[in-house]
Order: structure tokens, then C-alpha cells, then sequence
């Protein structure tokens, strides 16, 4: 079979703004993100939904974007690690849960994701909710550290 | 000599941090450049065949293509540091599952993969060698002319022989690991073009940029002049990009086609061709006197290359090296093979041939102990090598030894005095609990391998300094490191300092990041940077005041001697005014040993030491093991940032854990079954409990203000503390890594362990 590159325009919010984008219709959320947009603050450690790198907020939910076809985003709102409030960001860097770096944008979006719906996670919460999460580098001490200096902050 | 410092000790934020937790950082995996070509391998169907006929024609007509290669167009179709036993692209013959026998370059990532469909090569199928004890024997299938031992190797001293019948316990076990998967983050990738000077650039993960850009002129014959290989910040290495992986396929594309290219490989592409941990078989026979001394170590080495030798060699070394632990033993016989399979390459891995080792070693020593009735760590302490010992080669230690205060900061630990407690304490009635303690040794820099590391400081017009060298940031916080030493040598404000690395058309050669050498490396040279940038300064006050300038000295972001002082403002000013540069260069040299016989690189001058306390919860049903504790104790030397030290350890904790519980690739004659993060697991956030970093500052005068290396030590003595706490628990040996819940389950039921 020849293969042959059918493209179908699909829209949708990302970072709060509204995007139009020609991508073939088997094109993973992912994807249209880095090979289309550029946009690589979104990193691609598995594409099998197994590492969490890919990590965005679709509608506020936090999801694989590896796993999610570019279809199933049409008209909705996507937000990924470069729009997120930059307070968690920076709890990571400060607390030395950045090594190399890969999986943290990753771990940033679902710790975003986490505190939006627990104020106050415990340490089993915080590990349960990033368990999908990998990390190669860091052992996850501190990242634990980042989490937990984020929780109850109001600010 | 102690020197105060002001940034060297400091818990300094990297400066990398936040860019990368913003999801800033440009990776060479996202990079896109216009009018790029994609990549796609067409990688071997069998472990092993001969290759009776490449086909690329269909290929090409395919849509979108744009060049399809094979070893006909490469001029020199091999490669390897050691050996160059590798091809670029298969010609005769493929050797394992990870061979790339052509590649397609395309518009598209679809069109270059639809066209490697496309591609015909017949092959017929050779006999596939997997398990390295058959590869050994003389009759054998050759994978390589000259049969399927890479390297072989003896090396004695004293008699072992005389050293058992003096001893009072002996024994003797044979102990196995898998190959681990480094499984960084971010694949191998990268991407190239042709600059506006017409210099094939090639911008990819890698961990050494000049011995990369080596393997890319010597196999593609271009003019070293014509290529510039440049690191950016690596998704994790571990080792496992210490060897090329795209880096010559995209300089092969971009000068054939004048375009710029991409190569990224896929997770299962990564886990498939990506090098390995060497699987090892070690077989150890052991002895010791009545009052615990070590007399004997009687010692096989078996490590599985797979297809090819990379850096095999220089890791049978450490391994032989390693092998006896941070000991003093009379009587060693070591024997030691590399021996070729059909399996997944294998290479370099933090601690680089270490661990396997000492997944014996400290079981060994350990189980030697109990027979002794003795305490395990007062066993080790008693045989603990120390300052102006001679070591198990006959070299002199005569470098900072920190064993002793590991193993005693183990020793005072509240996990090892309360060890009887905790294990008796009542918990579920089918857990059992144990508490175990392993050392751990490992050589830095390139032992008695020539190895020199070169800096370049330039004093910028505007006051601050930019220091060049080709270090690569692979996570590991070199680049903050090296900011950290310029400015307590250079004293001056940290912001002031500004590090470019890792690019051969911008900075000297510092040589590999591996064996835990750069920090120790850079910082020597850096060192000799200062020196000479006094030097050359005072040069020039002394041509400027008419009178000889003998003293000058940094202070405070000013050049101060008597009578003067100048910002480093007006000294860039001076250096232009007389016609100098403003850069200066720092070359530092270990200090050369003789190899031993048999050996390339044994002994090193330098030695870093560590133990680890685990602490483990047996199933004793189902076999699962958890460790709530770990404890990381490691003799590092200064220093010179703690966030950035306790980080190296944890993570090295971690990927220790993971080798020592969980990571199993399953191998199938050859064939990998296990090619992704659900088939082969690394450890999750829910895997790691609390671990614990003691570090252990034991002055290296040699070092940069007393600074040793980091990266490796922490994983060393995982696995074998782990081990050690299962026996202390349940009383069996687990002699295979990793220790799976199927295995323990096992000697447990053999053991006859009941439910109380
Ligand atoms: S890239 Fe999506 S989970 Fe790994
Ligand atoms: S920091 Fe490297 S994988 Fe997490």
C-alpha cells in the first residue's frame, strides 16, 4: 500500500489561543504539537502512554498527549507545560528536582493538574497521582520535595 | 591545601533549572529546521545472517524520498573505539537486531518509514549465539573473524592457592545480572546542516564531542575541518550515549544531500539498538582467616559484548579492577573474558562494569562474615584499604581513601545498630524484614589510559568570564559545577561567569564525560587557566608600568597586587590594547601510572568510595520485595554543590534499585521482547522510598579544592545491600539480578520459609 498524505484542518485552543492546523487525521495530540507547531516544551519519551513526558491539560485535565489523536481535540482547549502557572516550575528548580530536564515539563503539567484538584495532597496522594510520571534522573526525592512545598500555598 | 571558598560547598539552584522546567530548553530532539529531511533506519530482521542482497530501488520511488543509503556509500564501513569490529552499514553480514543495514532520508517521517517497507534485503539466516558460555566454547559459531572472544585477560598476584589453605572460611558462588536498559528519557536524536562556512554540523545526544566527531571523519573520510559536532542539554545518558548513535547517519545524509536532517530514534528503536550493561556471569571463590582477614580471591569474569566490542575493553578493566572491593587482599587470581553474542550491544553504564562485580564481591564478603560470626561491617573495616596501602595490583594508594569513614558512618547509622530490632519487630506475618550494608569502589578518570582535559576562559570586554569546554551537560549539573570552580578561582560573582560546552568548533577539547572525570577534569584545567591568565596579566603590567610585576592576585572581580588594582574590565581592555587575546587556555594532565600487565588501564591514581544501607521488606507469598530505606554514604571529596551531589546519589539509588529489583529484559535467542516502559520496568515514584544521602568529605588534594568525581559511586553497592538485607531477612542468597519476586519466591519456598 502507498502510502499517501491526507491532511484535514483542525481547530481548537491552545494556551489560550485559538489555532487552526492542517495535520493528517492520524496524528497523535503530540504529534501536531512538536512536528507541526514546534511548540516542544512537550516531550516525547515513549509515544505509548508509558513515561508521562507528554503530559498536557486537555480542558483542564491532565492527559497522554501521546495517546490523544489530534481528532479528539477539535474545539477544545489544550494547554501545555509552557503556559502553566510558572510558580510550579519553579518549585522544581529550586528544589533540585531538575536533572536532565526530559521528564520534568511532564512532571510540571501533572503536578499542575494535581494541585488543581487536591490543595493539600499527602505523600501517597502526591505519589499516586504521579505515578505515571517516570523519571530517570533524580530518583524522584526531590521532586516529592518540590510537590510538597506546593501544597496548602495559596499563592 | 584548603582553600576558603565562596561557591565551591554552596547549595547553589542549577542554572539550567527553571529553562527546563518551563519546558524552554531546546533538546536536539526538538529541533525542526526548514527544508529538513527525515530519517528512518531499515534495521536487521534476524539476530544473526549473512546478506545476500540489498535492494534500495523500489525505495526510492517511493513518495517523498529523497536519498536511500547503504555501506556502499560510506568510505570506511567500520568503527569502534577498541576494535573496529562495527559496521556503519551493514555489508556481509547482520549481527544482532539493532544492525541498520540502510537508511532512507524523506520529506516526512511517514514517507521515510513507508519507504524502508519498501526496502529488500534477502538474508540467510546464521545460527544466533545468546548465551555467552556457549559463545566461549571452541566450537562455537564465529559472530566476528577470529572467533567470539573480544578480549581475554589473567591477571595474578600473590597465590591464591596458598591464600585458601591459610584460611578458616571459604566460599565460593557463581552470581549472574541482566543487561540493564539506560532508558534516559529522551532517545537517541539528533539533527544536522551545513553552516553558512560549509561545515557539516551535526547537533545530537551524545557524550563526547570530539571522539564523536572522530567516528564521523574516520568513517565518512571528510576533512576534520569540515564537520563540527555540537552537544546541547542531553535527556539523560548514563553511559548509554558514550558510544555514536545517529551522530554518523546524519552527517552521511546532510553531505550527500546538502540538506539538513533529523534522526530521532523511536523508544523500541532505542531499547533494541541502543548499548546495554553488559550481562555478566562472575564466579568468585573466596577466603578469609579465623580473625576476618581477607587472604584469597579466586575470581571469573564473564561479560556479554552482544554483536560488537565498543567499549567493552576499557569496561572488563574496571571490572577486573573492582572486583576485589575497597580491600586489601594478598592472594587475587582473576580471569576475565568479553565475549560476543547475538544479544543487544553493551557498553558503557554508570559505573561502567562495577556493579556486577560487586554484586558478587559484597555477597562474598558478606556471607564470609556470617561464617565468621562476625559483624559485616566490622569485617569490612577490618580489611578496608587505607592511605599508603598497596592495593591487590601492587600500586601504592597514595590519593584520599574514605572507605573506613563510610563504612563507620554506616556502622553508626540508627538503621544498622537497630537492624535486630527491626527485623524482629512484629509486622504482617508474611513479611520478614532485613537490614544490609555493601561498599563500594570505583576508579575516576581514565586510570593508566592517557587523559588530559583542556578549558578556555575568555575575559569578556565586559568584565565576566566565558568558560569554553566540550563537557556535556547530561543532566548531571557539570555546567553549573564548572560556574561554581571559575568563580571562587577567578573570584568573581557567579552571574559574571558564562559556560559554553560541548561544541568542537567552539571549545577546547576537554575530553569524555565518563568515569565520573569531568568535574575533576574541568576543574584542574580551570585551575591552569587561572595561573596562566595571571601570568599573561602580569605580563602585560609589567610592560605597562616599566617594573617588574611579580605579585597579582584575583580579588573581588579585580586583578590586585601592590600598588594597583584593576577591574577585569580594564584588564580585557589592556590584553586588546597590547594586541593579546583575551582567551586563555588550561590544560590539565592526570598524572600518568603504569599499566599492570594484562591490563589497559589498571590501576587508576584515584579512587572513589561509598557504601549503602537498604533496608527490606520480604514477601515471603508471593516473593516481592520493597525496600522502605535506603541509605547512599559516598566519599566524594569537596563538595562542590550538595543539591547537585544528593541528586547524582538519589538518582543513582534509584537506577540501583531498579537493577537490583526490577529491570529484566527478556531476550529471546537473541531477539528483545521487552522494548518499551510497560515491558520493561524502570522505577516509578512508587517504587522509591526514602533515600538517604551521607555524604563522606575526604579531602583530595589532586581535586579541585579537594573535589573527586560523583556520578558513579551511588549505584555500585545497591544491588548487593539489597541482596545482603534479603539474606539477613530470609536467610537465602539471591545470586541473580535482578532479584524478581518469581526468584526470591522460589529460594524462599526452597528455604522452607512458613507463615508464623
Ligand atoms: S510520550 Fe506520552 S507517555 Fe511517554
Ligand atoms: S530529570 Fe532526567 S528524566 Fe527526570
Amino acid at each position: 500500500m502507498q502510502y499517501s498524505r491526507v491532511e484535514k484542518e483542525f481547530f481548537f485552543r491552545l494556551n489560550g489561543e485559538e489555532v487552526r492546523v492542517r495535520a493528517p487525521p492520524g496524528y497523535t495530540l503530540l504529534e501536531v504539537l512538536r512536528h507541526i507547531l514546534h511548540l516542544t516544551g512537550t516531550k516525547d519519551g515513549c509515544s505509548s502512554g508509558d513515561c508521562g513526558a507528554c503530559t498536557v491539560l486537555l480542558d483542564g485535565r491532565a492527559v497522554h498527549s501521546c495517546l490523544t489523536l489530534i481528532s479528539q481535540v477539535e474545539g477544545r482547549e489544550v494547554t501545555t507545560v509552557e503556559a502553566v502557572d510558572e510558580k510550579v516550575a519553579d518549585a522544581y528548580a529550586r528544589h533540585g528536582a531538575v536533572q536532565c530536564g526530559y521528564c520534568t515539563p511532564g512532571f510540571v503539567v501533572a503536578t499542575a493538574y494535581l494541585l488543581s484538584k487536591m490543595h493539600n495532597p499527602s505523600d501517597a496522594e502526591i505519589r499516586e497521582w504521579l505515578r505515571g510520571n517516570l523519571c530517570r534522573c533524580t530518583g524522584y526525592v526531590k521532586i516529592l520535595k518540590a510537590v510538597e512545598s506546593l501544597a496548602g500555598d495559596d499563592g | 591545601m584548603k582553600q576558603s571558598t565562596t561557591w565551591v560547598g554552596k547549595e547553589v539552584v542549577r542554572r539550567d533549572a527553571l529553562e527546563k522546567a518551563r519546558g524552554l530548553t531546546k533538546y536536539a530532539s526538538d529541533m525542526f529546521l526548514d527544508n529538513m529531511l527525515w530519517v528512518a533506519a531499515c534495521r536487521s530482521k534476524y539476530p544473526h545472517a549473512v546478506i545476500k542482497r540489498i535492494d534500495v530501488s523500489r525505495a526510492l520511488k517511493s513518495p517523498g524520498v529523497v536519498a536511500v543509503f547503504t555501506h556502499r556509500d560510506v568510505p570506511n564501513n567500520r568503527y569502534g573505539v577498541f576494535v573496529k569490529d562495527r559496521p556503519v552499514l551493514c555489508d556481509d553480514r547482520v549481527r544482532y537486531i539493532g544492525d541498520i543495514v540502510a537508511i532512507v532520508a524523506a520529506e516526512s517521517k511517514e514517507e521515510a518509514e513507508q519507504a524502508v517497507e519498501e526496502i529488500v534485503v534477502e538474508y540467510e539466516p546464521l545460527p544466533v549465539v545468546s548465551d555467552p558460555l556457549e559463545a566461549m566454547k571452541p566450537d562455537a559459531f564465529p559472530i566476528h573473524e577470529g572467533g567470539n572472544i573480544s578480549r581475554s585477560t589473567r591477571i595474578t598476584f600473590g597465590n591464591v592457592e596458598e591464600g585458601f589453605k591459610a584460611s578458616k572460611a571459604v566460599v565460593e558462588n557463581e552470581y549472574r545480572t541482566a543487561p540493564q536498559i539506560h532508558m534516559f528519557l529522551e532517545t537517541e536524536a539528533g539533527f544536522s546542516y551545513i553552516d553558512e562556512k560549509g561545515v557539516i554540523t551535526v547537533v545530537a545526544g551524545g557524550q563526547s564531542p570530539y571522539r564523536d566527531h572522530h567516528e564521523i571523519v574516520s568513517t565518512l573520510q571528510l576533512p576534520p575541518e569540515k564537520v563540527r559536532v555540537v552537544i546541547p542539554h542531553v535527556g539523560g545518558a548514563f553511559g548509554g550515549k558514550d558510544d555514536v548513535s545517529v551522530q554518523i547517519y546524519l552527517a552521511l545524509v546532510t553531505w550527500k544531500t546538502g540538506r539538513p536532517a533529523r534522526f530521532v530514534w523511536d523508544r523500541d528503536e532505542s531499547t533494541i539498538a541502543g548499548t546495554k550493561r553488559h550481562a555478566s556471569i562472575v564466579r568468585m571463590k573466596t577466603g578469609a582467616s579465623a580473625d576476618g582477614k581477607l587472604l584469597a580471591n579466586d575470581v571469573e569474569i564473564i561479560y556479554d559484548t552482544g554483536a560488537y566490542t565498543a567499549l567493552g575493553h576499557a569496561v572488563l578493566d574496571v571490572a577486573i579492577e573492582n572486583c576485589n572491593g575497597p580491600y586489601k587482599i594478598p592472594n587475587i587470581d582473576i580471569k576475565a573474558w568479553l565475549v560476543y553474542t547475538n544479544n543487544m550491544v553493551a557498553s558503557a553504564f554508570r559505573g561502567f562494569g562495577a556493579p556486577q562485580v560487586m554484586f558478587a564481591m559484597e555477597q562474598q564478603v558478606d556471607q564470609l562474615a556470617y561464617e565468621l560470626g562476625m559483624d559485616p561491617i566490622e569485617f569490612r573495616l577490618r580489611n578496608a584499604l587505607k592511605r599508603g596501602d598497596v592495593m591487590v595490583f601492587g600500586n601504592k594508594l597514595e590519593t584520599s581513601v574514605g572507605i573506613s569513614q563510610c563504612l563507620e558512618a554506616a556502622q553508626n547509622h540508627p538503621l544498622w545498630r537497630q537492624k535486630e530490632t527491626l527485623k524482629s519487630e512484629k509486622s504482617l506475618p508474611w513479611i520478614r524484614r532485613g537490614v544490609g550494608v555493601a561498599a563500594a569502589i570505583k576508579g575516576f578518570t581514565l586510570g593508566a589510559l592517557p587523559d588530559r582535559g583542556s578549558v578556555a576562559v575568555e575575559l569578556r570586554r565586559d568584565g565576566g568570564l566565558t568558560v569554553k569546554g566540550s563537557f556535556t551537560e547530561i543532566g548531571q549539573g557539570v555546567v553549573q559545577a564548572v560556574a561554581q570552580l571559575a568563580a571562587d578561582l577567578f573570584k568573581i560573582d557567579i552571574e559574571k561567569v558564562e559556560v559554553v560546552f560541548a561544541d568542537t568548533g567552539k571549545t577546547p577539547d576537554t575530553s569524555v564525560t565518563s568515569a565520573s572525570r569531568q568535574l575533576f577534569l574541568a576543574g584542574n584545567a580551570l585551575k591552569k587557566a587561572a595561573e596562566n591568565l595571571l601570568n599573561l596579566i602580569r605580563e602585560v603590567l609589567t610592560t605597562r608600568y616599566g617594573q617588574k610585576v611579580i605579585e597579582a592576585r584575583f580579588e573581588n572581580g579585580y586583578v590586585v597586587g601592590p600598588g594597583f588594582s584593576h577591574s577585569f574590565e580594564e584588564v580585557a581592555q589592556m590584553l586588546e590594547e597590547h594586541g593579546l587575546s583575551r582567551e586563555v587556555v588550561g590544560v590539565y594532565d592526570v598524572p600518568r601510572v603504569e599499566p599492570i600487565p594484562g591490563s589497559l588501564e589498571i590501576p587508576h591514581l584515584f579512587y572513589m568510595f561509598g557504601a549503602t544501607l537498604a533496608l527490606v521488606e520480604v514477601n515471603i507469598l508471593t516473593g516481592t520485595v520493597t525496600v522502605p530505606k535506603l541509605v547512599s554514604i559516598a566519599d566524594v571529596g569537596k563538595v562542590v554543590n550538595p543539591q547537585t551531589l544528593t541528586g547524582q546519589l538519589e538518582g543513582a539509588a534509584a537506577q540501583g534499585l531498579g537493577f537490583a529489583l526490577l529491570e529484566e529484559p527478556i531476550i529471546d535467542k537473541g531477539i528483545l521482547k521487552t522494548t518499551n516502559l510497560s515491558t520493561y520496568l524502570i522505577p516509578s515514584i512508587k517504587d522509591v522510598n526514602e533515600i538517604e544521602v551521607i555524604p563522606v568529605e575526604s579531602f583530595e588534594d589532586e581535586g579541585p579544592f579537594g573535589a573527586k568525581g560523583i556520578g558513579e559511586i551511588g549505584i555500585i553497592s545497591v544491588a548487593p545491600a539489597i541482596a545482603n538485607a534479603i539474606y539477613h531477612a530470609v536467610r537465602v542468597r539471591p545470586k541473580s539480578a535482578p532479584m524478581t519476586p518469581e526468584k526470591i519466591y522460589w529460594l524462599v519456598k526452597q528455604a522452607g520459609l512458613t507463615v508464623k
